[in-house]
């Protein structure tokens, strides 16, 4: 009779520690070891973890030779199971150390021994082979019993966990995109990405970060209704392109679009949109609080059928966490109770350096050239001109969120201003353009301007 | 030689489980159905079942190097035992009783902490093969501080 090897789920009755499994290794000088363990903790449908203790013998021999071999119990039918591991690693931080870690302490907390037990590592086997002890029983092994669900979750769940858990952390608007997008790359293969902040007065979206394209294209505008994110911004439903013609491409078209409309001369002021040259997938998601629209979250693929259902749930529900983080990292971020480490850094004296950087600001059109190349305009071409006359002027290198909302010259609305998102569309911006001319958060509502090079100033009356 | 402590506890219904390795150092475990120390208190008997053992008896016949531990499911009490392989051979009546005897402690032990007895009673431990070790070494092994220590008779 042949059986077919049982899946490491389908084991889930024997990984819950009610019976404690046997484990068995071997010292590289060949002499075997035995050992009871607690708990076999299930990691993935390839790995389990062991909790490491104390250390002993099979700590050590794990080391020097890695297979093992563990016998398990199921509860219901005392049926044995053997499998053969091979120790892969020692984790002492971590998601999976962290609960391994509060199991332990829940339990020892009980029989007043927090000090004694303590998790000093979960040692993490892969399982080459599960095998089915047979004649160990007479009992029929029980009905294949439909899997707990709550037990042996989707590994998108896991993903959208964590993509949670971190979001949350972060304090900085900044922080939250680059993080967002960095897991949607890592963990769910998003590797081209980009998030769009809604300007409702001018009627545009303007993209504040981006990944996975070799132009992080910020800065770029889309205007509400033009192409896949225009129109998405403006129905506020999310919309997926599969195997999408190349004359649908919103990238080209916006680009060819301005080229038409405004000529070569407006076209050097545009920032094209990030996008893949052959992309063939696209979905755009808005991001919306209480029905209010503040950007849009998009993704492309250069496979046609990449983005399906699953990839449109996952990316509404990220948005969703999304949108309220910039929402609320957005707002006013004046009031910080975070200390200000003050680096003075003295202007360098016109001519002390090298190099030097030009910077010309266009009244006509509130428009920064870096060096003869377009840098900003609009209100973070203020700002930024702002910045630079007082760092030039005053030698000030030291700014604050609070003392921008209070220039009247920067013409900031009076009511969701965007301030940070403009801050950090300006940095991204001064990174790809000039990055020896920067702009350094220093905590909430705080930042400073910090140089590399002398910096040299002209302006162009309207 | 196995200190006197430890012959008490290895007379009770613990559980018995044996590691072994082949010539390339790969482990294997199984379980036994029952230990009984020799009078000389310097070695074992244990009981195996050539269908759950196989591979560990091969073990055995290629290199005899052994590892036992024993444990009491009621209050975590436990042992290992290093040694070498003395002979395999059919277990005789009187070791079958002996084994019938663990068996039944070992349930009783099984109902202590929550399960059913019959479940155990199930086990399928005949025909019985002894397996006699003389055992080179004694380790403690109840978890806690001083685990893995060898003992001294």
């Amino acid at each position: 009779m042949t059986t077919v090897a049982p899946r490491l789920e389908d084991l889930w009755p024997c990984l819950q520690g009610m019976i404690p499994a046997a484990l068995s290794t071997c010292a590289l000088d060949g002499t075997p070891n035995i050992t009871f363990v607690s708990q076999i903790h299930y990691v993935d449908a390839a790995h389990v973890a062991i909790s490491h203790q104390f250390f002993n013998k099979t700590h050590r021999n794990v080391r020097e030779n890695p297979p093992a071999c563990a016998m398990m119990l199921d509860p219901r039918t005392l049926q044995a199971y053997r499998l053969y591991l091979r120790f892969k690693r020692s984790e002492s931080s971590g998601p999976l150390f962290d609960s391994m870690s509060l199991q332990l302490q829940a339990i020892a907390s009980y029989s007043g021994m927090t000090d004694v037990f303590r998790l000093l590592a979960a040692d993490i086997y892969e399982v080459l082979r599960i095998e089915r002890v047979e004649g160990f029983t007479s009992l029929p092994a029980p009905p294949p019993a439909e899997r707990p669900s709550g037990l042996f979750i989707d590994e998108d769940l896991v993903s959208l966990r964590l993509l949670a858990e971190r979001l949350n952390r972060c304090e900085l608007l900044g922080d939250l995109l680059e993080t967002s997008l960095q897991l949607l790359d890592e963990r769910f293969g998003f590797r081209h990405s980009m998030i769009l902040l809604a300007d409702e007065r001018n009627g545009k979206l303007f993209t504040i970060a981006s990944r996975g394209y070799a132009q992080n294209g910020v800065g770029s505008e889309v205007g509400f209704g033009d192409g896949l994110i225009g129109m998405v911004a403006r129905a506020r439903r999310a919309l997926r392109l599969s195997a999408i013609d190349h004359s649908l491409r919103y990238a080209r078209a916006v680009r060819d679009r301005a080229e038409a409309v405004a000529g070569k001369e407006a076209l050097c002021r545009e920032i094209p949109l990030p996008g893949l040259p052959g992309a063939a997938a696209q979905i755009a998601v808005p991001l919306t609080v209480r029905g209010q629209l503040i950007g849009v979250l998009a993704v492309e693929s250069p496979e046609p059928l990449a983005f399906m259902s699953r990839e449109d749930s996952l990316l509404t529900i990220v948005a969703a966490q999304l949108a309220a983080g910039i929402e609320h990292l957005s707002r006013e971020q004046d009031d910080s109770a975070v200390a200000l480490h003050t680096r003075p850094q003295p202007a360098p004296a016109a001519g002390a350096s090298a190099r030097a950087r030009h910077f010309c600001f266009f009244h006509a059109d509130d428009c920064v050239f870096v060096d003869g190349d377009y840098l900003i305009r609009n209100v973070p071409g203020r700002i930024l001109w702002r910045l630079l006359t007082q760092y030039c002027g005053d030698g000030r290198s030291e700014f604050t969120n609070r003392e921008l909302r209070m220039d009247s010259w920067l013409r900031l609305p009076e009511f969701k201003d965007n301030l940070e998102s403009r801050l950090i569309l300006l940095r991204k911006r001064m990174e790809q353009k000039c990055p020896d001319v920067r702009l350094v958060p220093r905590g909430r509502g705080r930042f400073a301007l910090e140089t590399d090079v002398a910096i040299e100033l002209s302006e162009k009356k309207a | 030689m196995i200190p006197s402590t430890m012959c008490d506890l290895l007379r009770t219904g613990v559980s018995v489980i044996v590691g072994t390795r082949d010539a390339a150092l790969t482990p294997e475990c199984t379980r036994a159905w029952g230990i009984r120390v020799g009078a000389d208190r310097a070695s074992v008997t244990i009981f195996l079942t050539e269908t759950v053992s196989g591979k560990t008896l091969c073990n055995l016949k290629e290199n005899g190097l052994i590892a036992v531990s024993c444990t009491r499911p009621t209050d975590h009490v436990a042992c290992q035992l290093k040694g070498r392989l003395r002979r395999i051979r059919p277990a005789t009546e009187k070791e079958l009783e002996l084994s019938a005897a663990w068996h039944r402690e070992f349930a009783a032990e099984l109902l202590a902490v929550g399960f059913q007895p019959q479940l155990a009673e199930q086990w399928i431990t005949r025909p019985a093969l002894a397996v006699e070790i003389d055992v080179t070494d004694v380790f403690q092994q109840t978890p806690g501080p001083g685990t893995g220590e060898r003992v001294r008779p």
